[in-house]
């Protein structure tokens, strides 16, 4: 356990030399932020609705969405990809820990600046954009939040495993990243979306990630109880799923060159 | 406890079986041209590759099995790659092999000031390891693979692209740590590494072990050239010094009066040259090549020499030394080679080396019950 906190603190570390970078990436979300609500407030004006959010609502679903998609992404899979890519992952398995919760205390390192993005963005939003509800319930907001980063990290993992075999990150993390927009909820609200689209979104993990955070936050969740149960239910099934696959992926380091 | 450290290990790559086991305290060389499988076998004594038939097996332990139990008794350097934290100074790098290791605070101070001593690692511990030179982040490197002790080093090319006097340096420590009693399993490019450190060489090739023996038998045996090279203060032609050692080749140096004599070491020797020159002419100057292992290996690897085994050899690829090996019940290896050469022919395939097909035919030699036990 040691070594996997140390290894948290030395990515968060790591992080903090290249903050101005991370910045830079944070601006370009930011900008993404921008555009949506300015589009909602056009579709929102004068007090309309749709699919049961108001525009201060929107606001904040958007402002959680935007937070979500932070949590767990700064030292996320291209940290993995490159190493299995380039065979470093090779130095990792020589060494008497375990890969895949080195790369889950990495991901934590970047947690973080994350953080203070998250805060810095929030605050400026809140300013700028204009009055919007608070959330409903503290508590149970904070414990949906707590299963983010767990699940994106499953996701994550389980996905960059098809390097080994595509030996190339960009495909699989556009694929990923697509359908994970859609399925979370980040796009549109999922309660906008065809009916069967949302029953197969209710059971998937990508609603985890934006979709049950921001409905609990907003007081939205018919039964907030159940959609935590169903993200820490994926938290813990993703993780041993990744677990299962990396053993399998790791059979597929191949022998280039002898 | 030591005594029972004992490694016997059968793997395969490409095309066939390597079967291979190195005592406690041994310092092997482990040299082949480029994807001979060098890695290959380093790979899958780590337990980052498993084997697809065989057995392997580093102290007692099965590594693609028991992949962290085994990663505590070995240190690994794989000289083209760091194992250091790029963005961070190499004492943070340090400091958390310490806490993977469990090393303790009174071990770790006295590792790293014995580093200090021989690898002048104490400048190096502030830098950040992007700022490190290749020499000194190899110097980084090697204190990172021998913090924790091991008592089992592979060192995959711990010279590569070093200057001399780093190499000089790193060299001086494998001796050190082969002094201390740790196994060492050197893989290079650079023979030089291996004078002075290790005694027992194996060569391979194509996935094939074309020699396992000492380094001073293989040089003894296929390393017989002598050359004498002569500066000579009296006018001779070279057909005059033939005439003098028919048993010798003689040919002109670039030079006037310059000359080398080669010779077989069993037909002539250096004293009986130097004494018949000294009769036709002054002798001015005079060099004599030592046998280089070098000169054996490029040799082989050119395909100029085939190595055939000796008796002791084909007992079963071992060195006539590692009589506790010898020891091993011969049953075992044969069941071992059988299955490797099942594996050796799947891998073969996944490579897409051709000729595979070949040995696929061996597989059904395979027992049934290591086949099911994969």
């Amino acid at each position: 356990m040691k070594v996997y906190l140390a290894i948290a603190r030395v990515t968060a570390r790591s992080v903090l030399a290249y903050r101005g970078a991370y910045a830079l990436g944070i601006a370009g979300s930011c900008f993404q932020l921008l555009a949506t609500t300015a589009l909602w407030t056009a579709l929102l004006a004068g007090g309309a609705s749709i699919g049961g959010f108001d525009l201060p609502e929107m606001k904040a679903y958007l402002l959680v969405g935007f937070a979500t998609g932070l949590i767990g992404t700064l030292v996320g899979d291209w940290v993995l990809a490159n190493r299995i890519r380039d065979g470093q992952v090779a130095l990792d398995l020589v060494k008497p820990i375990d890969t895949q919760k080195v790369f889950f205390a990495q991901n934590c390192g970047g947690l973080g600046l994350e953080i203070v993005f998250i805060a810095v963005v929030s605050g400026v939003f809140v300013l700028l954009a204009g009055p919007m509800p608070g959330p409903a319930d503290g508590w149970l907001f904070a414990a949906s939040l707590a299963f983010v980063l767990p699940i994106r990290f499953g996701i994550t993992f389980l996905t960059t495993m098809l390097v080994f075999w595509t030996e190339n990150h960009h495909g699989v993390v556009w694929a990923r990243d697509g359908v994970a927009a859609v399925l979370s909820g980040a796009i549109v609200p999922l309660a906008m979306m065809p009916g069967w689209l949302q029953s197969a979104a209710a059971v998937l993990p990508f609603a985890g990630l934006t979709s049950t955070p921001a409905l609990i936050y907003l007081g939205k969740a018919p039964n907030p109880g159940l959609l935590i149960a169903i993200q820490a239910g994926w938290a813990v099934a993703l993780w041993y799923l990744a677990r299962f696959a990396f053993r399998g992926a790791s059979r597929q380091i191949t022998i280039h060159g002898g | 406890m030591k005594h029972l450290l004992r490694r016997r290990f059968t793997t395969m790559t490409a095309v066939d079986a390597i079967d291979l086991s190195i005592e406690p305290g041994e310092a092997l060389a482990y040299v082949g041209p480029n994807g001979a499988g060098k890695s290959t076998t380093i790979k899958l004594l780590t337990g980052i590759v498993e084997p697809t038939g065989g057995e392997v097996r580093v102290g007692g332990i099965v590594p693609h099995r028991d992949r962290q139990a085994n990663a505590r008794q070995i240190g690994v350097l794989f000289g083209q790659r760091t194992q250091l934290w790029w963005d961070l100074p190499v004492r943070e790098s340090l400091a958390l092999l310490r806490d993977m290791y469990d090393i303790s605070p009174t071990d770790y101070q006295r590792q790293l000031d014995r580093f200090d001593e021989v690898l002048d690692l104490g400048a190096l511990l502030p830098v950040v390891t992007r700022k490190l030179s290749l020499g000194q982040r190899m110097r980084a490197d090697l204190a990172c693979a021998l913090l924790h002790q091991p008592k089992i080093v592979y060192l995959d090319e711990p010279t590569i692209g070093l200057d001399i006097a780093v190499k000089d340096r790193v060299r001086d420590f494998l001796r050190q740590l082969r002094a201390e009693g740790t196994t060492i399993m050197l893989t290079t490019h650079d023979l030089a590494d291996i004078e002075g450190t290790c005694e027992r060489i194996v060569i391979i090739d194509d996935g094939k072990i074309i020699y396992d023996g000492g380094l001073a038998e293989v040089k003894d045996r296929y390393a017989r050239e002598r050359r004498v090279h002569l500066q000579l203060g009296t006018p001779i032609t070279a057909a005059d010094l033939a005439a003098r050692f028919p048993a010798a080749a003689v040919t002109p140096g670039e030079a006037h009066g310059e000359f080398t004599i080669s010779f077989d070491k069993s037909l002539l020797t250096a004293g009986a040259v130097l004494t018949g020159v000294a009769q036709l002419a002054e002798v001015v100057e005079v060099r004599i090549d030592e046998p280089a292992i070098e000169d054996v290996v490029r040799r082989v690897y050119a395909g100029e020499l085939n190595i055939t085994p000796g008796p002791a050899d084909a007992a079963g690829a071992h060195p006539p030394s590692a009589s506790p090996t010898s020891a091993h019940p011969a049953g075992t290896h044969a069941a071992s080679a059988r299955a490797a050469y099942a594996a050796g022919a799947a891998d073969a395939r996944a490579a897409g080396v051709p000729g595979a097909e070949d040995v696929t035919g061996a597989a059904g030699d395979v027992d049934p019950a290591e086949e099911a036990s994969r």
